[in-house]
């Protein structure tokens, strides 16, 4: 550890009034920087050592500021940029959206900031090499003692003096200390050493773990559910003799509430008649279903001015066309259930019931777009 | 008292003469609505401001902290101010049906309104309102009446009461700001409710009342009358206020961003009114000055504990408060923000009798908590 040359001049205090009173009087001497070594932070110490003001709160704010940018940019270039997509409604460069992540990063960037630049930046850790912690009045700075020292500016640092100095202040005890050790951290030695320690923990966990594997082979690690004795969707099954593990139903079953139309072809259907009254309880069905399923192409008129004709590119029939006004029940319900040009069919989807219940809805809008004098009025009186 | 001081006095006195010709003035002409809004944006405010302040005291009670000893006695006195601003702001019982759509009888055809009628009813309304501020005054009597007694008996009994007595007033206090910002300000437009608006409502109370102490604080050091009282209690004052920007802000934006982003037809229409038209510059210099400017004002650690610069940010922070009061209850009326003779004659008012008020109680007690056994230890706090 000695080179010889000695780094610094310690000086041991019985109390902290005894290390305040004694920084001044050492202070005006300028023989060296101050450095106080103390159990436990003492209020005033750094004004009175006159230790410059840390640039740590200007780097975070600096930091902080730059991540705010940072998150903004590139939500902004991901949103607004690359890949522009319409959520929710929003524009695509909604600031709004950006806070809560510009926000985060912020944060992010003045704690990472904060915490390393302390520790790396500043502090430049890890440093073991400091000759405080090899001195012997470690154990009293970390108990019940107050250190001040006075520490070499490079050359010229006369040791003499500032030992005078520190009793003269009221030191009870001095201790000159040697450079510090700046011999590199890492070194190859101490690198190969932890890298050895890796290796040979990884090779007996490895070892430990294949014994174990190999001691106790019946205890399957989690499953998952795996392997269950059932049936799976698309596989074969050696149960049936066809070996198909999904069955057909028999020939000529028909599911309750799914009876065949009895008709082949649109104009077939025109002669289907509607078994559902016009109450107001089927057209509020009849309207609820053409909210949700119709709407969206055909328009809440059902003119065919859709919410989506711009994403999606097809053009709705404008179901208040004469064309479709003329049609009867029957074959608006056939379009329904089969499908029609880009529109598919919604017999999965909806009952039959349900399907009369919109061709009246869709009536009832055709009326109600193209009233009379007369139907005012038929409204009016009821 | 001093010649000057006698002087301000005289002014103040002037100034509440002409703002109550003023606002007799507006009572006769301008539209009930407006009046009544104007006259609850100041009920609201100065509520708020004293509140805050009582709130700090009491804060200091429940976590047993000493620096803010030396300068308790300053907030108890704004506190006061709920002694003239609760009988006198809630004569607006009287017009809680011109205002709120939730009192009137055709609530009841209003479907969503017809759900909570008995919470919104004319009498619930005061009762609760009454009961909840006649709670807070009793908290007030305990508080600042037992610290002001204490300046005579020296009794350190009285340290261990407030301080027992602290949690129920948080209690009192959550209830008296939620129930203040849901009755008063939420239920401008019923049909419109958020959960946090009680959490907002606190936030800007809390900078209000920390404001109007820093203010005192820096105030009364001039006059030399807080001796003792150094940076470090500043800076800490300081440190409040900017961590309450803060707070304000983020739950500001977070009742905005939910809002904004679910985009409920019932929900929005309170940001639309406020994000269009006039009222839009009215939004985005609230944020400036309520957030921005006190945020980068306060944010080196010189700045917390700069007296000069303290004043400067309480004074802002209390205008962005009074702003911030206004942006919440004035777009109910039609037709973008009004600021005009009524408003201003309120104003004059209002402030006055409040600057007079907090004035008089200066003279209250001693100017430093004499009595309390901490006061020594909260003189020597260093930071």
């Amino acid at each position: 550890m000695s080179s010889g040359k000695s780094f610094a001049v310690l000086g041991l205090f019985d109390s902290p009034d005894a290390l305040m009173g004694a920084i001044p009087k050492v202070r005006g001497k300028q023989l060296g920087t101050l450095e106080a070594y103390t159990p436990y932070p003492i209020h005033g110490i750094d004004d009175a050592l006159g230790l410059r003001r840390s640039p740590l709160g200007g780097m975070v704010l600096v930091m902080g500021i730059l991540g705010a940018i940072t998150a903004f940019g590139f939500e902004y270039w991901i949103s607004a940029i690359d890949y522009p997509i319409v959520t929710g409604g929003k524009a695509p460069s909604s600031w709004e959206a950006f806070v809560p992540i510009m926000f985060e990063v912020t944060v992010l960037f003045a704690t990472f900031t904060a915490g390393l630049g302390m520790l790396l930046l500043l502090n430049k850790l890890p440093f073991f090499g400091h000759p405080v912690l090899s001195s012997d009045a470690m154990k009293a700075i970390t108990r019940d003692r107050y250190a001040l020292a006075i520490e070499s500016e490079g050359e010229g640092f006369d040791a003499e003096a500032a030992k005078a100095a520190l009793l003269a202040a009221g030191a009870t005890q001095i201790e000159v200390l040697p450079e510090p050790d700046r011999g590199p951290f890492l070194s190859a030695d101490y690198i190969l050493r932890v890298a050895g320690g890796i290796f040979a923990a990884c090779v007996v966990a490895g070892l430990a773990m294949f014994g174990a594997v190999k001691l106790f082979p019946v205890l399957a690690p989690m499953s998952h559910m795996e392997d269950q004795p059932r049936l799976n969707a698309q596989k074969a099954d050696p149960f049936f003799k066809d070996g198909f593990g999904m069955r057909m139903p028999v020939a000529g079953t028909v599911a309750r509430g799914y009876l065949p139309l009895g008709v082949a072809s649109q104009d077939e259907a025109a002669s289907l008649v509607n078994p559902l009254p016009r109450s107001p309880e089927v057209l509020a069905m009849g309207k609820k279903i053409f909210h949700n399923r119709c709407e969206l192409c055909h328009g809440a008129l059902g003119n065919g001015v859709p919410t989506l004709t711009a994403a999606y590119g097809a053009k709705p029939a404008n179901l208040q066309a004469q064309q479709f006004r003329d049609y009867p029940d029957g074959k608006i319900f056939w379009v329904i259930t089969m499908g029609k040009n880009a529109m598919p069919s919604h017999a999965a989807d909806l009952t039959e019931t349900q399907r009369w219940a919109v061709v009246d809805y869709v009536r009832a809008l055709q009326r109600a777009q193209n009233a009379t004098d007369q139907d005012v009025k038929e409204a009016g009186a009821r | 008292m001093s010649q000057q001081n006698r002087s301000t006095t005289n002014l103040l006195r002037g100034t509440l003469a002409i703002g109550a010709v003023g606002v007799v003035a507006a009572f006769l002409k301008a539209s009930p609505e407006r009046f009544w809004a104007n006259w609850l944006l100041w009920f609201v405010l100065l509520f708020t401001v004293g509140v805050g302040a009582l709130f700090l005291v009491a804060l200091e009670h429940l976590v047993n902290a000493k620096w803010s000893v030396p300068i308790r006695r300053i907030p108890e006195r704004i506190a006061t101010l709920l002694i003239p601003v609760v009988p006198i702001g809630l004569l607006a019982i009287g017009a809680l049906p011109v205002l709120f759509p939730g009192t009137r009888p055709e609530a009841l055809h209003n479907k969503i309104l017809a759900g909570k009628a008995f919470w919104l009813s004319l009498p619930f309304v005061s009762v609760r309102t009454v009961l909840v501020m006649a709670l807070l005054i009793l908290g007030l009597a305990v508080l600042v009446g037992g610290s002001l007694k204490q300046d005579q008996t020296k009794d350190p009994a009285f340290n261990i009461r407030a301080r027992k007595f602290a949690p129920a007033f948080m209690a009192i206090f959550a209830l008296a700001i939620t129930l203040v910002a849901f009755d008063w300000i939420s239920g401008l437009t019923p049909e419109w409710y958020s959960d946090i608006f009680g959490v907002y409502l606190f936030a800007g109370a809390f900078l209000g009342g920390l404001a109007a102490t820093s203010l005192a604080v820096l105030h009364l050091k001039d006059q030399d009358r807080l001796e003792g009282v150094r940076k470090d209690h500043l800076y800490n004052l300081g440190g409040f206020l900017f961590a309450f920007t803060v707070f304000w802000s983020y739950i500001g934006f977070a009742q905005y961003m939910l809002m904004w982003y679910a985009n409920l037809p019932d929900e929005v229409v309170y940001f639309q009114t406020r994000l269009t038209g006039g009222w839009h510059v009215v939004t985005v210099l609230l944020a400036f000055l309520h957030f921005v400017m006190p945020f980068f004002a306060l944010v080196t650690r010189d700045a917390k504990g700069d007296g000069s610069r303290l004043r400067r940010v309480a004074v802002l922070m209390l205008a962005a408060h009074i702003l911030d009061i206004y942006w919440l209850i004035f777009p109910i009326l039609p037709g973008g923000p009004h600021f005009s003779w009524p408003e201003a004659s309120f104003a004059l008012l209002f402030l006055s009798g409040a600057l007079l008020w907090v004035r008089g109680a200066q003279q209250k007690g001693e100017d430093m908590p004499v009595g309390d056994p901490f006061l020594k230890e909260g003189l020597e706090f260093r930071l």
